[in-house]
């Protein structure tokens, strides 16, 4: 799956974000952010730049099967569309890696701890009945 | 010049440092990591377990691994591009920190394995020069001094003790061990209490357990853990230096005279000590043993035998769970399943050793805990159906909902000997090198096929408990992949220097003032986690410095 000619279309983060609604909404609905955690990833020491690249080539690959499939990037389609690309793209090995991958950076923005930015007011954890570790966290890991 | 200086600060350097510090000898201790406290060790999921914060980046620090099959052949991987991580925790005190203490002696049989069991092919299994009698006074004074909290309870085979029972009461249960209790006692299982190093009481200076329901993986916030920095180094005047990675020892054809380190920041030191002490864990030990070549040992310091390196070991066997759901359970029942933080702490040995179609077999141990609390990792177990397809959306959050709060899971580790092999050893790699330009190490693997069959035996007698209990969705999984903390080999100790590199005493035998006192020593590993073991010994080889220095 090698080149992309969707380069400036749309930003990895927007699409990201735009991802998370999709894939998790209720994260959304218990009032949790979890886009810019995708900051943190991206600027993250510990998380390398081979994994980086994989997201924003994931981005990319996401919007090309968007245009083919209904001629627009992800963020301009509706709904139901985009859910469609999400399960097309899942049933290729890359899609299914990238769609994963998003996920896992969701749901520890979801739930890890808030000093991440995520989990607000620790809705994640209320949803879950799930009490975190203590000591808690002062600074977030970078 | 110091009297000891100690390379490696974990479960094999502290006691050494403990011991000699307290008999009034300087003592310097040379850690590749950083220094924590009780208020460092926080519980942040994201960066303990998913960041890896307490290990070197494989960026800048890896491993080659050469994966053997049993023909010979072998397929290479580099740490940095497979992440295949084998770093356990570069900080004051070792991997001690962040382990579950799960502590089980060995047993006599285990040293001499060769002698009771017989040779088996393509293994080279050998009885060590010391028994277990020699190491159970050690084994007791860590039960004393790191704190080893449980109860002794008689089981077929229990090993001779000679304290009647560990100095510290059991800790707080769940309640579903009593349901596993009379399970056992159905299927004539014998079912002990996890002995664990972690204080169940204040006591040693230290803070009890508060049950924060994140041990494993985790520093211990209250110093209840006994790691090797709570319970040993900061109960003595040992000087400790961070951020000093030793790459070189320095030597002559008698002795080691300087040791060699770099800081992060490439600066070199250097330190010179009557005694030096190697613990950095099994591979790294051996790395530096054979990046220590000169020209009075030109196959690696210490390494006249051609020994170095050789018979490394992991603990063999595997794991596997079972749920239980609330549909099965009463209100009452469910209430106690889900009580979170206290422990489940049970294991059985009813298999260490066994008989099956008339041949005696080396078995192993298996403990019992609840899946980690993890919550992240819990619910990512969750995103794919039954089918392996991805799930999300609604059809996901309700799958996520209802297990991780309907239902809870119960895992077995099952532990059985490892057995050394001519495929499985450490060498120092020709091209790759670290950060600091130093040759990393190649870590070969081999796991025999009789250890998938002693494991394989154990998981079966696991799953009949967990069948009894009613759990669903029982699973397990035995397989070669070795535990990077579950180290062990590299420089066998043996009476016989051609085939050893350390004398009984764990001093090199071609060196007067060289020890290694972590878990290279060891021949074979007992069908236990090896912490236990590591401390005995290290108190043991402790004694022996102290009468050469007197």
């Amino acid at each position: 799956m090698e080149g992309c000619n969707l380069f400036a279309v749309t930003t990895p983060m927007q699409t990201l974000g735009l991802m998370h609604k999709d894939l998790f909404p209720q994260a959304q609905e218990l009032g949790i952010k979890t886009a810019s955690y995708m900051n943190i990833v991206f600027n993250h020491s510990r998380i390398s730049d081979a994994d980086k690249t994989f997201l924003k080539n994931g981005v990319k690959w996401l919007n090309e099967e968007a245009v083919k499939m209904y001629k627009k990037e992800y963020v301009k389609l509706s709904a139901l569309q985009r859910q469609k690309v999400l399960a097309s793209v899942t049933q290729t090995e890359w899609g299914n890696s990238f769609v994963y991958d998003v996920m896992n950076y969701m749901f520890e923005a979801m739930l890890g701890d808030s000093v991440y930015g995520g989990n607000n007011h620790e809705a994640g954890w209320k949803w879950l009945q799930f009490e975190g570790g203590k000591p808690r966290p002062k600074q977030a890991y970078m | 010049m110091v009297d000891i200086c100690i390379i490696g600060s974990g479960a094999g350097g502290s006691p050494i440092a403990y011991e000699l510090a307290n008999a009034g000898f300087s003592v310097v201790v040379l850690e590749k990591g950083e220094d924590y406290t009780e208020s460092d060790f926080t519980k942040d999921e994201i960066g303990v377990t998913r960041r890896d914060m307490f290990t070197p980046p494989l960026s800048e620090q890896k491993h080659i691994i050469n994966e053997y099959k049993a023909d010979g052949t072998f397929t290479r991987y580099d740490g940095e591009k497979s992440g295949w991580n084998f770093w356990n925790g570069s900080m004051v005190g070792g991997s001690s920190n962040l382990m579950s203490g799960y502590f089980h002696r060995l047993k006599p049989n285990d040293f001499k394995l060769k002698s009771v069991y017989g040779k088996i092919k393509d293994a080279n299994v050998v009885d060590w020069p010391i028994s277990y009698e020699d190491l159970e006074p050690y084994y007791d004074k860590v039960e004393k001094v790191v704190g080893v909290s449980g109860k002794i309870v008689k089981h077929k085979h229990l090993e001779p003790r000679s304290s009647t029972d560990l100095p510290y009461p059991e800790l707080q249960t769940n309640g579903v061990t009593q349901w596993f209790d009379a399970a056992c006692k159905v299927l004539g299982y014998e079912s002990i209490p996890t002995p664990r190093a972690i204080l169940s009481q204040n006591a040693l200076g230290r803070n009890a357990c508060y049950y924060s329901n994140f041990c494993g993986s985790y520093g211990c916030a209250s110093g209840a853990k006994g790691s090797g920095r709570a319970a040993l180094l900061q109960k003595c005047s040992a000087k400790i230096i961070t951020d000093a990675f030793v790459y070189k020892l320095e030597s002559t054809d008698k002795k080691v005279t300087r040791a060699y380190y770099y800081t992060k920041r490439g600066i070199r030191h250097s330190i010179q000590a009557k005694i030096f002490v190697v613990a950095a864990q099994a591979i790294e030990t051996s790395r530096l043993l054979l990046n220590s070549k000169n020209k009075y040992f030109p196959q690696g310091l210490a390494n006249s035998s051609t020994e170095v390196g050789k018979n490394l070991i992991f603990s063999a066997g595997g794991s596997g769970s079972g749920r239980f759901v609330f549909e099965k359970l009463t209100p009452q029942q469910q209430k106690e399943l889900m009580e979170v933080g206290v422990f489940f702490n049970r294991s059985l040995q009813d298999w260490y050793a066994y008989e099956k179609n008339d041949k005696e077999y080396k078995g192993g141990t298996i403990d019992f805990l609840f899946e980690h609390q993890n919550i992240i990792s819990r619910v990512m177990r969750e995103v794919y159906d039954e089918n392996g397809n991805l799930m999300w959306g609604d059809a996901l959050a309700k799958k996520i909902k209802k297990r991780l709060t309907t239902s809870r899971v119960l895992t077995f580790e099952v532990f059985n000997d490892w057995l050394p092999t001519d495929k499985c050893f450490v060498g120092v790699d020709a091209k790759a090198k670290d950060k600091y330009g130093v040759p990393v190490g190649v870590i070969n693997l081999y796991g025999h096929p009789h250890d998938l069959e002693v494991g394989e035996y154990l998981a079966k007698k696991s799953v009949e408990v967990l069948q009894k209990l009613g759990c669903e969705e029982i699973d397990y999984s035995i397989s070669s992949a070795p535990p990077p903390n579950l180290v062990a080999g590299g420089c066998r100790f043996g009476n016989d220097a051609k085939i050893s590199v350390l004398d009984k005493n764990c001093k090199a035998h071609d060196l007067e003032n060289l020890y290694v006192s972590d878990a290279s020593f060891m021949p074979t590993g007992g069908s236990v986690p090896y912490t236990w073991t590591i401390y005995a010994n290290a108190f043991r080889i402790a004694d022996v410095i102290k009468a050469q220095l007197a």
